[in-house]
């Protein structure tokens, strides 16, 4: 469903990701997997088309979205769980939700997508007259996935939701990345550092490093390849 | 007695107008994190609208009301769709102070050329019309000024906390990158922001053409008061902005009655600077 072909992409004149290539099927689950400033943030920024990559080719069902503007991506179907969530903290946890409705269909099938939130993260419908801002780390990076839910993704991206929360949360949003997968036939995109969690989770996955795809294949050939055992596993 | 409760009652009514210049500076500030710094000359093009309309039209200043709103949203959503916006994206904070301090010297030195130096009124029928509320003298057009004031800032409080276009500009104020996440159209959002802000100042102006002489720097003063409601108020929020505008007023008005009035200026820029200091003092001991 999701063709990346040599796709290359920075800020301003300085190249980050050269030229990336990566590929994603109906229902599955792809971990990109790379250390610090590897470049997976600025990848899912040019997917998104929150930046606009140089050159390349993005094909998402048949579409090229390479250089459209990110609301026209959105409205295509990728939707992210940005980095570091970027809710609307002094907001409600409702409010923040209805902000992820941003279509004329979004908007009509909010109230049953939000009882489907509600279903996967009952703790969101306690809070949902709290302000975002005061809930537990968990429980926002909850809200930032239910807000990308509303917005009913055929492809999900998210970027690093592990980042900062106790193992049995990351343990549950992967959970629920996978469920969705496997059940909804929702794409999953799952960017992250935790490797052996993302590892387990995934059906394949991409290793990057420097800005180019260094190693790809499925999760269990990578997570029994030398190269990352060394580098990223500590074995 | 009586003396006390006339500067109280023109206290809280002059407040109402630095409530409204403030309430826009405000949301502008809220939104696009720069600060005005011609809004009190927005305020002054609002009353020079009023006073064409009614000189050359015939049009009563407050049927003009909507008119003069409406005409302000639109300046202000040119001026930040061809100057803000493009200038937003270098981020540089000292373009953006150039360029909203440079449109004032333009606008208020554009009304000195098109209508000189000279001071001009508006006299309609019942501006010299006055009401008693029990003891104290007001005049009609300062009470419809803040009934005016009332109903806006009851309607802007809404727009912002219901509708989703309100809730969207508070998402852009809260976090740009979580709101071109949901797809919300940001540009759109601060043109919005700064033609509503504008419109604000655009009815204060109109308002103030029934007791405020009309000349090219006539807003100057209420922008600063803007400025001083925003930090005292507090960023963002509107019913904040409210009550320090006429807290402002009432300062005003009691230095001026206590004091003297030649001195009230110099009392609302003391106070605001211990205000400032103190705050900081405050801010630090927590840390
Ligand atoms: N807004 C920006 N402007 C300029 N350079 C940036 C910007 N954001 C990221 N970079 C640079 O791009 C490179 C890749 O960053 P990126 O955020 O994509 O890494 P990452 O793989 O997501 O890392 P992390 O795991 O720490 O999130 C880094 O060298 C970073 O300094
Ligand atoms: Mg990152």
């Amino acid at each position: 469903m999701l063709k990346v072909e040599n796709l290359n992409a920075g800020y301003g004149s300085v190249n980050i990701l050269w030229d990336v290539s990566m590929e994603l099927n109906d229902g599955e689950v792809v971990a990109v997997l790379g250390s610090n400033g590897a470049g997976k943030t600025t990848m899912v920024r040019a997917i998104t088309g929150m930046i606009r990559p140089t050159s390349g080719s993005i094909v998402f069902n048949g579409e090229e979205l390479c250089k459209k503007p990110s609301r026209y991506i959105l409205d295509a179907g990728i939707v992210q769980v940005p980095e570091g969530r970027q809710l609307f903290t002094e907001m409600t946890v409702l409010e923040n939700l209805q902000m992820g409705a941003f279509s004329k269909e979004t908007k009509e099938h909010f109230q049953e997508n939000l009882e489907k939130c509600y279903k996967w993260f009952p703790k969101l419908e306690e809070r949902a007259k709290q302000a975002a801002g005061t809930l537990s780390g968990g429980e926002q990076q909850m809200v930032a996935v239910a807000r990308a839910l509303i917005g009913m993704p055929k492809l999900l991206i998210l970027d690093e939701p592990s980042l900062g929360l106790a193992p049995n949360i990351v343990d549950d949003i992967l959970n629920v990345a996978k469920t969705l997968a496997k059940e909804s036939n929702i794409s999953v995109l799952l960017v992250e550092q935790d490797i052996t969690k993302a590892l387990a989770a995934a059906d394949r996955g991409y290793v990057i490093e420097n800005g180019h795809v260094a190693l790809s294949g499925t999760a269990d050939e990578l997570a029994a390849n030398e190269h990352v055992k060394k580098a990223y596993l500590g074995i | 007695m009586d003396v006390l409760l006339q500067a109280i009652v023109n206290g809280i009514l002059l407040g109402g107008f630095y409530a409204l210049m403030g309430m826009g500076q405000n949301i502008i500030f809220g939104v696009m994190k720069i600060v005005n710094f011609c809004h009190g000359e927005m305020l002054m093009v609002g009353m020079y609208l009023t006073y064409m309309l009614y000189t050359y039209a015939g049009i009563d200043p407050y049927l003009a009301l909507p008119l003069v709103a409406i005409i302000m949203f639109l300046l202000g959503a040119v001026i930040q769709h061809t100057l803000i916006t493009p200038s937003l994206k270098t981020k540089s904070f000292t373009n953006l102070l150039f360029l909203t301090v440079g449109l004032g010297l333009l606008l208020s030195n554009g009304a000195l050329v098109l209508f000189g130096s000279d001071y001009k009124s508006i006299r309609t029928s019942y501006s010299q019309t006055n009401i008693m509320l029990g003891p104290v003298s007001v005049a009609l057009p300062k009470l419809i000024s803040f009934l005016v004031l009332i109903v806006v800032t009851i309607a802007l409080f809404t727009f912002l906390k219901y509708s989703t276009t309100g809730k969207q500009i508070r998402a852009v104020s809260q976090n740009p990158v979580g709101a071109e996440v949901c797809g919300i159209n940001v540009r759109r959002i601060y043109l919005l922001t700064y033609g509503l802000g504008v419109a604000l100042a655009g009815i204060a102006g109109c308002l103030l053409t029934q007791f405020y002489s009309i000349y090219p720097t006539a807003g100057a003063s209420f922008g600063f008061r803007a400025l001083i409601v925003v930090v005292v108020g507090g960023l963002g929020s509107i019913p904040g902005a409210f009550f320090a505008g006429i807290l402002l007023g009432l300062l005003e008005q009691m230095s001026a009655l206590f004091i003297s009035p030649s001195y009230s200026d110099m009392i609302v820029f003391i106070t605001f600077i211990v205000i400032l200091v103190v705050r900081q003092l405050l801010i630090m001991r927590r840390k």
